[in-house]
């Protein structure tokens, strides 16, 4: 994976008395700083005709001003898993085709980690603290990859022994990265999960841009189960295309020949799906993907996705191998509506809170 | 404008003729646009082939149709060949819903993509008796071989519905 080094670190007065400024300017030395009184995230000057891409290559460092912890917001009529995020920085430096945050971060998308994360840990100490009696599964991946920036912010690293303590949450760390360096020597006392999103090389290759290769992702896996911590995969977004059978299913075996299944916390499958606005930034940023290709239709949630009887064929199979070789392990669908889990697992849940609890007890 | 002037003289020629014979608007005619686009980075193909083939060019100057049926036919045309296999689902669907013979007053029907995998059924009477005899009709048709392979096209065996 190529390591990401911005063009220039911005930095919001204040912001350089922080541990986060401090891990930056000495693990990017050669990045020029610029100390601002308020940042402008004006990304671009308006001549440049990538400004997402554009945008990713200077690091802005500031206060987060409102929550950090907020309720996934899902996706209407589709099933919910009951998921909470905590958003420590905005924006990736990878550069995935079908990334949604093109789109969803269309009107701000500077690359920026937020340093005061004293006050993202008191707020979430109060949550957690109030609704003992219930079982947090909280995410960090969201809008941003959770673990890619991780070797010059060392944020994660001061969420773990926080979150390593609480009886009633299990943190997942989402990436696509293999930046797991500065976990190992932690303990993460059964929770926390790094889970991958996983896609066969050649999709990583043709449009997951700057991300981690598959081998590379699977040894960092191996590095992270070795170290004690749990792991999640994330099938999603499955890509249709001639031969994706045989990319799937060996990409399948690669993970369950080389990880201990036991500890997995769970594995979620999605197909690829896209909102038409974000369909017209993908034609524009990546005009010779061929994701656009596949058979999508509209849906009531508003997004695109493969015909509802062709995606139901393709989460059989992937179940179907997955259960060759784990046959208990939790496997649930991302963003998927109660007709689809009804054909591909004979059920579904009857409300967010079920899917919730059943993957909260893995802890 | 921007997007056409984009493609290639010999595409744009093309696509040009299209709409100035068939009088397309806005809507229909960036809908088309995408699935040409698809289909042409899909299959490796250029516009101007994909217009010129046979049924597509058929429907387009089929002299027995108004502008507005031919307008139809090619968008069909147009869309069978961006989603065949979705449109090979819908085709085997009305394939077995004709193979059930309805009774006239009772309609089966699918919505467009099959999203939500349900099957619509309709039916109408005029009297006690005629409902009697839609229901009891209704009935058999539910244990009937098409119905299944329905069901199972819609749930995903495409293909594979024991027909």
């Amino acid at each position: 994976m190529n390591r990401f080094v911005p063009d220039e670190l911005v930095v919001e007065r204040g912001s350089e008395s922080s541990s986060v400024f401090n891990n930056l300017r000495s693990t990017l030395p050669q990045v020029p700083v610029k100390i601002v009184e308020e940042v402008h995230f004006a990304a671009t000057d308006g001549r440049t005709v990538d400004q997402f891409g554009t945008a990713k290559r200077r690091l802005f460092l500031t206060r987060h001003k409102g929550e950090f912890f907020k309720k996934c917001p899902g996706s209407d009529g589709q099933v919910c898993c009951n998921y909470f995020v905590i958003n420590f920085a905005s924006n990736c430096p990878m550069d995935c085709s079908y990334c949604y945050l093109q789109e969803y971060l269309s009107d701000n998308a500077s690359l920026k980690v937020f340093s005061n994360i004293g006050d993202l840990i008191d707020e979430a100490d109060r949550t957690l603290r109030k609704h003992r009696g219930h079982f947090f599964r909280i995410g960090t991946g969201e809008i941003t990859d959770s673990l890619a920036l991780e070797p010059y912010t060392g944020i994660v690293r001061e969420l773990i022994p926080y979150f390593a303590e609480q009886p009633n949450v299990l943190l997942e760390l989402k990436t696509k990265s293999d930046c797991v360096d500065t976990l190992l020597d932690l303990d993460p006392k059964g929770r926390i999960v790094v889970a991958w999103s996983m896609n066969p090389q050649p999709v990583i290759e043709r449009d997951e841009h700057g991300t981690a290769s598959f081998a590379e992702r699977l040894t960092a896996a191996r590095r992270c189960q070795q170290a004690g911590y749990r792991l999640g995969f994330h099938f999603d977004p499955m890509i249709e295309y001639s031969g994706w059978e045989n990319d799937y299913e060996s990409m399948i075996e690669e993970i369950f020949a080389s990880l201990d299944w036991r500890k997995f916390s769970w594995l979620s499958l999605g197909v690829l799906r896209e909102t038409p606005g974000l369909k017209r930034v993908i034609r524009q940023r990546f005009p010779r993907t061929r994701l656009l290709a596949g058979e999508q239709v509209h849906c009531p949630d508003g997004k695109l996705r493969y015909f509802q009887p062709q995606r139901i064929q393709m989460y059989r199979k992937m179940v179907q191998w997955i259960r060759q070789f784990a046959p208990t392990v939790q496997i649930y669908l991302c963003m998927e509506s109660k007709e689809v889990w009804q054909q591909v697992f004979g059920f579904a849940p009857a409300c967010e809170k079920e899917l919730g609890n059943q993957l909260a007890p893995l802890a | 404008m921007e997007r056409w002037f984009s493609w290639a003289p010999p595409d744009r020629e093309a696509l040009a003729t299209l709409v100035l014979s068939l009088k397309i608007g806005e809507n229909h005619l960036r809908e088309m646009m995408d699935w040409l686009e698809e289909i042409a980075l899909r299959d490796g193909k250029s516009i101007q082939d994909i217009l010129a083939d046979r049924p597509i060019y058929d429907a387009s100057t089929d002299p027995r149709l108004g502008r507005a049926d031919r307008l139809k036919r090619v968008k069909e045309q147009l869309r069978r060949r961006r989603y065949p296999r979705l449109a090979q689902t819908e085709d085997q669907i009305r394939t077995q819903i004709s193979a059930l013979k309805l009774h006239p007053e009772i309609h089966l029907s699918v919505v467009p993509g099959l999203e939500g995998g349900q099957l619509k059924v309709e039916f109408q009477s005029g009297s006690m008796a005629e409902l009697r005899a839609v229901v009891a009709k209704l009935s058999e048709v539910v244990s009937l071989r098409p119905t299944a392979a329905i069901f199972e096209l819609l749930s995903g065996e495409i293909g594979q519905a024991q027909i």
